[in-house]
């Protein structure tokens, strides 16, 4: 039944312990909602400067992984570390002040963006500067818009959310998950929410983040970016790991046939869009 | 009475000398709407937050309370505090009795208002604000609050006027505020045609700005205007800090 222990979950590269620093780490991750495993012992390791894809099915658990490593989600039992720090364990996970500090070392990007709509795009991004960085208003100006620069927005930065595409949207959304330098970035399904050009648009954003070395672990169902932008992709199949290693393995020659079932699509069609 | 008034169109009643007697009713209402808006605000909150209580029975006593006092006449809920308390041994001031009746009754009003606007905030929002490692208390008042005002501001406004009106239904309980005053006018002046249009217009013309100043601010809100000086700073700093010849955005 646990399809997900009788193979590796890392690629040897990653194994190498002399190689860089790993930032996320997930152990036996277990999360029931009443009755339901979502997660069913979960294992996940990022090091430093990695992008990990992790597709599978809707509803197989990729969301909910995604929200135990920040603790929007309470984890039932298992392990959660991120940069080291033991967030969560056996079901106790970090409270109040501790809690609030490694939401600030863990960026997060929604599938609905999520940006507060009574503030323009640069308050947006200033906003965990100032409320969470303390820092100075000008500074924190400076480094909002420096931010939407990055993702291509600079000139919309006294946008209302409202008056910004969708994909404009999501990489201010992206600009702001990166204001406070976190050590890692989580993508929770970026781009189901939009149309393929605006996919395309916020995918490029991420392609460039993941050159400039950010962590980064995405849900995601686009196999092109999963494939030639992800160091390793998870493949997770009703709450369990079905089969972890270097995208093209997985992607082309899994051992699950879930996995082989999902990717069937792309394998056959779709191959090299994205 | 002065003959030079006397004859001023249809108007006979000498407004002058009445004058002060206007004035203070003015005040009177005033008043009594200010004192009993604060208050509804602070109990419509107070009733909208226990609605959405994880503990059942507060839920309960707050549903319960709205719904009684929003299906109670404000006239009945007037006579129960003032001459019903009473009767039990309770004696309020007119001004006590009045502005607990206003707030009464407008608590439960609001508080419905107010519930539409903390459920009006999409889940996400907060999700947002907790995964940017605001604390609980940051999430409230920078982004819950913020939204929810800009939600209930435009309802709010409209109970403001509306409760300004019902203070005239203190003329039964005799509060000295305008209406009570209209009709001890026309009592002695025995014009009533004249004096109550004078009431009215009166009336009018405190709540007609009040209307316009909450339609002003609705659109200044939608527009996404800031309105605090701290808001308007920053913009401006980031306008600075834009790339020269970038358009649109806010003023």
């Amino acid at each position: 039944m646990n399809v997900g222990k009788a193979e590796p979950h890392v690629a040897p590269d990653h194994s190498d312990p002399a190689g860089p620093p790993v930032v996320v780490r997930v152990e036996k991750l277990v999360k029931r909602f009443g009755d339901t495993r979502v997660l069913d012992g979960i294992d996940l390791a990022i090091r430093r400067g990695e992008v990990v894809s992790l597709m599978g099915q809707s509803g197989g658990g990729k969301t909910t992984l995604l929200r135990c490593i920040n603790l929007l989600e309470e984890p039932t039992a298992g392990t959660v570390e991120v940069g080291g720090e033991v967030v969560s364990q056996d079901g106790e996970s970090l409270h109040r002040a501790s809690r609030v500090q490694l939401r600030q070392r863990v960026g997060m990007v929604f599938q609905s963006f999520n940006l507060f709509q009574h503030l323009t795009a640069a308050e947006n991004v200033a906003l965990p500067l100032l409320r969470v960085g303390k820092v100075d208003r000008a500074d924190a100006v400076r480094r909002a818009v420096d931010l939407l620069a990055r993702v291509g927005l600079a000139d919309k930065a006294l946008e209302l959310p409202a008056r910004l595409s969708g994909g404009q949207q999501q990489r201010v959304a992206i600009a702001r998950a990166l204001a406070l330098r976190p050590v890692a970035l989580l993508f929770d399904e970026p781009t189901s929410a939009l149309d393929p050009e605006s996919s395309q648009e916020v995918l490029s954003v991420m392609r460039e983040l993941s050159t400039e070395g950010i962590t980064m672990l995405v849900s995601t169902h686009e196999v092109g970016f999963a494939l030639d932008a992800s160091d390793q992709i998870v493949f997770i199949d009703r709450g369990k790991v079905a089969h972890a290693g270097a995208p093209r393995d997985v992607v082309f020659g899994s051992a699950s046939e879930r996995a082989r079932e999902f990717f069937a699509g792309f394998v056959r069609y779709g191959n090299g869009n994205g | 009475m002065p003959d030079h008034l006397a004859s001023f169109g249809p108007f006979r009643v000498d407004w002058i000398s009445w004058a002060p007697t206007l004035g203070n009713g003015i005040l009177k209402t005033l008043e009594f709407t200010f004192a009993s808006f604060v208050g509804a605000v602070v109990a419509g909150l107070l009733l909208a937050l226990m609605r959405e209580s994880s503990v059942p029975p507060v839920r309960w006593l707050a549903r319960i309370y709205t719904e009684i006092f929003k299906n109670l006449p404000l006239l009945t809920e007037i006579f129960l505090v003032y001459f019903g308390l009473a009767s039990l041994g309770l004696r309020l001031s007119v001004f006590e009795a009045g502005c607990a009746s206003l707030i009464v009754f407008y608590a439960a009003y609001l508080s419905e208002i107010f519930r539409g606007g903390l459920q009006g905030i999409a889940a996400g929002q907060r999700e947002a604000a907790h995964a940017l490692g605001l604390s609980e208390r940051e999430v409230l008042t920078r982004v819950v609050v913020p939204q929810a005002v800009r939600l209930v501001l435009p309802a709010t406004t409209t109970m403001l006027v509306d409760m300004l009106k019902s203070t005239s239904l203190l003329i039964t309980i005799s509060a000295a505020e305008l209406m009570t005053v209209g009709q001890l006018i026309a009592s002695t002046t025995f014009r009533a045609m004249e004096v109550y249009f004078v009431i009215g217009v009166v009336y009018f013309a405190m709540c007609y700005p009040l209307s316009m100043v909450s339609l002003w601010l609705e659109r200044r809100l939608k527009a996404g205007t800031p309105l605090s000086p701290r808001r308007r700073h920053l913009i401006a700093q980031v306008r600075l800090a834009m790339p020269a010849g970038a358009a649109g955005g806010l003023r």
